[in-house]
C-alpha cells in the first residue's frame, strides 16, 4: 500500500486533511500568502495572441469549499467567503426545490460528492479543485491537465458546433475563441453528475457554462464563469476570481491517481447521513 | 578514381535508405510537418487496430480477447522472454485475469499498455512538453522534452517520462514504475525495476510507428520489443470523449443491490 501511496498526493479534497490545509489560508484572498513579486506584462506567442502556458492555481482556495459564503462552520467545511459575484447578494438563486435539495447534499456531502467517489470534477469546479494546472497552446487547441484526478480538458479553437446532445460528459464539450485577450470557452455537454463545492450545489444536465479567462499580467489571470440551467435555477448567475502562476521552480505535476489509492471508496458508496459505514 | 567511389558511396547510401525504408524507420522521402517550434508534428488522434491489448504474444481468442499475431518483434520467436519463476506468475494472472487485470478494477493502464488499448489517444505538443491524453479513465501522459531528468524516487502509474529527438524518432525514456500494472488482458506483467524506451516516428500523414523496448532484470531474461503502427482517426468531426470506467463500476455496483 505505501508504494501506491507514493503515487500520490492524498486527496486534501477528499479527506477530513484538507481542513488543515486551508484554514489558515482563509479570508486572505492572495492565496500563499507571501507577498507576490510585482508581475510584469502579459506574455504573447509570436501570432500576438497571450501565451498563457505554464502552472497556474486558483487564487480564492475556499470556492473548493463552498461558492457561496459560508458562515456556520458545518461537516467539515469551514467559515469562508464566497465568489458569487452575481446576484450581488451572493446567493445561487435556486429554485425553492432545488435549495431544499443542496441542503440535503450539505447534510451527506462527506459520501455523496461525486469527487469522493473519484468522479471527475466538472466544470467549473475543476477549475477551483486543489493542486493546480498547466495550461498548454499547441496551435489550434487549449489543453489543461489538472493534477488532481488527472483530469484533461481540451479547448477546441475552432468553429466547429458542440457535439449532440445526447453525448453526455463529466467536463463537457469546450469550445474556445479569443476575444481581445480574452479566451471565451463555451460548455455544453455536460452531464448532471457533478456539484459545484463540497456544500452540495449543483445541477442538472441542462447545465451550460461560459468562462472567460483574461490575463491582466505575466502571472495573473481573471476567471469569471456564467452559469445557466433552467431546471435548477431562476436565472443564470456568476462566479469570479483570480487564478495565479505558480512561481515554484521546476514545478511539475504529478500523479494523482484517486481510484487507485481511494481505499475508503467502498465506505462512501451509499448515503449515510455523512458517516462512514464502519462508524 | 575519386568520382568512382563517390558514385559507389551513393550507390551504398541509396540501398542503406531503401533497407531503412523497408525495415520500417521511414517511407521513403515522408518527413513529418513541422509544429511551429520546428518539431517533427506527432500531434493528431491516434490509435491502435491490432489485438495487442488482449495479448502482446500471438494467442487464440478467448472471452473478451480477440485473437492476434505477435507484436514482439525481439527476441525473433514472438515470446516474451520470461525468467521461469515469472512465468508461474503470468498464467496465475492470466487465471485469474477477470478479477486480476488492473484494468478491470479501473485502474491506470501504465506504459506501454496505455498506447494500445481500443480506446482513442490525442498528442498535444509544444517545444517543452508532448501531453498524451487518452479517452480510457482521462488516464493522461506528460512526456519532457525540456531536457529535465527523471524524479528521484517517486513510483508513478505512468512512469516517469523524459524524451528527445533522434532526428525524426521522439524517443522517450520511461521509468519510476510501480509493479501494480499489467502490459496486456493475458495477464503478462513486470515489476517496479521496468524500464521502457518508446520510439515514437510519424512515418505518413496517416501512421505513428511504435516502438517500446522494455527491460526488467527481475522478470525477462533480456530486454524485449514490441512494434506496431498506430493509425491518425481522420474523420473530421474525431475528438476524444469520455469512458469513465470507474463511474460504470459503480453504477454496475449500485444496479445489482
Amino acid at each position: 500500500m505505501m508504494k501506491m501511496m507514493n503515487a500520490l498526493k492524498v486527496g486534501m479534497v477528499l479527506a477530513a486533511g484538507l481542513i488543515a490545509g486551508f484554514m489558515p489560508l482563509q479570508g486572505q484572498g492572495g492565496g500563499n500568502g507571501k507577498a507576490l513579486p510585482k508581475a510584469g506584462p502579459v506574455k504573447r506567442l509570436a501570432d500576438g495572441k497571450p501565451d498563457l502556458q505554464g502552472f497556474w492555481e486558483t487564487r480564492n482556495f475556499f470556492s473548493a469549499f463552498d461558492l457561496e459564503t459560508h458562515t456556520v462552520a458545518t461537516l467539515e467545511i469551514p467559515v469562508g467567503k464566497g465568489v458569487v459575484v452575481d446576484p450581488p447578494d451572493g446567493k445561487i438563486p435556486y429554485q425553492p426545490w432545488a435549495l431544499a435539495k443542496k441542503q440535503e447534499h450539505l447534510n451527506s456531502h462527506l459520501a455523496d460528492d461525486p469527487q469522493a467517489h473519484c468522479f471527475l470534477s466538472g466544470v467549473p469546479r475543476q477549475t477551483y479543485t486543489p493542486f493546480g494546472f498547466q495550461i498548454l497552446q499547441p496551435e489550434g487547441n487549449l489543453v489543461f491537465f489538472y493534477e488532481s484526478f488527472h483530469a484533461y480538458r481540451i479547448i477546441h479553437m475552432n468553429t466547429r458546433p458542440h457535439p449532440d446532445p445526447a453525448i453526455k460528459l463529466f467536463e463537457g464539450d469546450s469550445r474556445g475563441h479569443w476575444e481581445g485577450d480574452t479566451v471565451v470557452v463555451d460548455v455544453a455537454n455536460l452531464n448532471g453528475r457533478t456539484w459545484f463545492d463540497m456544500a452540495g450545489n449543483f445541477h442538472s444536465d441542462a447545465l451550460h457554462v461560459v468562462e472567460r479567462y483574461t490575463p491582466i499580467d505575466a502571472n495573473t489571470i481573471n476567471y469569471e464563469a456564467t452559469i445557466t440551467d433552467p431546471t435548477v435555477f431562476t436565472r443564470p448567475w456568476k462566479i469570479a476570481f483570480a487564478l495565479g502562476r505558480n512561481l515554484e521552480a521546476n514545478y511539475e505535476n504529478l500523479e494523482y491517481a484517486c481510484v487507485e489509492g481511494e481505499q475508503d471508496l467502498v465506505h462512501y458508496t451509499e448515503s449515510q447521513g455523512g458517516q462512514k459505514k464502519d462508524q | 578514381m575519386r568520382r568512382t567511389v563517390r558514385r559507389a558511396s551513393a550507390t551504398v547510401f541509396a540501398l542503406l535508405a531503401c533497407a531503412a525504408a523497408v525495415w520500417g524507420q521511414q517511407a521513403a522521402g515522408y518527413k513529418a510537418p513541422r509544429t511551429r517550434d520546428g518539431q517533427p508534428d506527432l500531434q493528431g488522434i491516434w490509435s491502435a487496430r491490432n489485438a495487442a491489448s488482449g495479448s502482446l504474444e500471438a494467442h487464440t481468442a478467448s472471452q473478451g480477447i480477440r485473437a492476434g499475431n505477435s507484436v514482439i518483434v525481439d527476441p525473433a520467436d514472438g515470446k516474451i522472454p520470461y525468467r521461469t519463476e515469472a512465468i508461474a506468475k503470468r498464467d496465475e494472472n492470466f487465471k485469474n485475469r477477470q478479477t486480476a487485470d488492473p484494468l478491470n478494477k479501473c485502474y491506470t493502464p501504465g506504459v506501454p499498455r496505455l498506447m494500445y488499448l481500443p480506446y482513442p489517444f490525442q498528442i498535444f505538443q509544444t517545444n517543452e512538453y508532448l501531453a498524451v491524453a487518452s479517452e480510457f479513465a482521462h488516464t493522461t501522459r506528460t512526456i519532457y522534452l525540456n531536457g529535465t531528468s527523471h524524479l528521484p524516487d517517486i513510483e508513478f502509474w505512468m512512469g516517469d517520462s523524459r524524451a528527445h529527438w533522434e532526428g525524426e524518432t521522439l524517443v522517450v525514456d520511461v521509468a519510476n514504475f510501480n509493479a501494480e500494472t499489467w502490459l496486456d488482458m493475458s495477464g503478462n506483467f513486470h515489476s517496479e525495476q521496468m524500464r521502457v524506451i518508446e520510439r515514437m516516428t510519424r512515418v505518413a500523414p496517416d501512421e505513428l510507428r511504435y516502438e517500446a523496448t522494455i527491460t526488467d532484470p527481475k522478470v525477462f531474461t533480456r530486454p524485449w520489443t514490441i512494434r506496431m503502427p498506430l493509425y491518425l482517426h481522420r474523420e473530421p468531426d474525431a475528438q476524444l470523449f469520455e469512458y469513465e470506467c470507474p463511474v460504470y463500476l459503480e453504477d454496475e455496483a449500485k444496479a445489482k443491490k
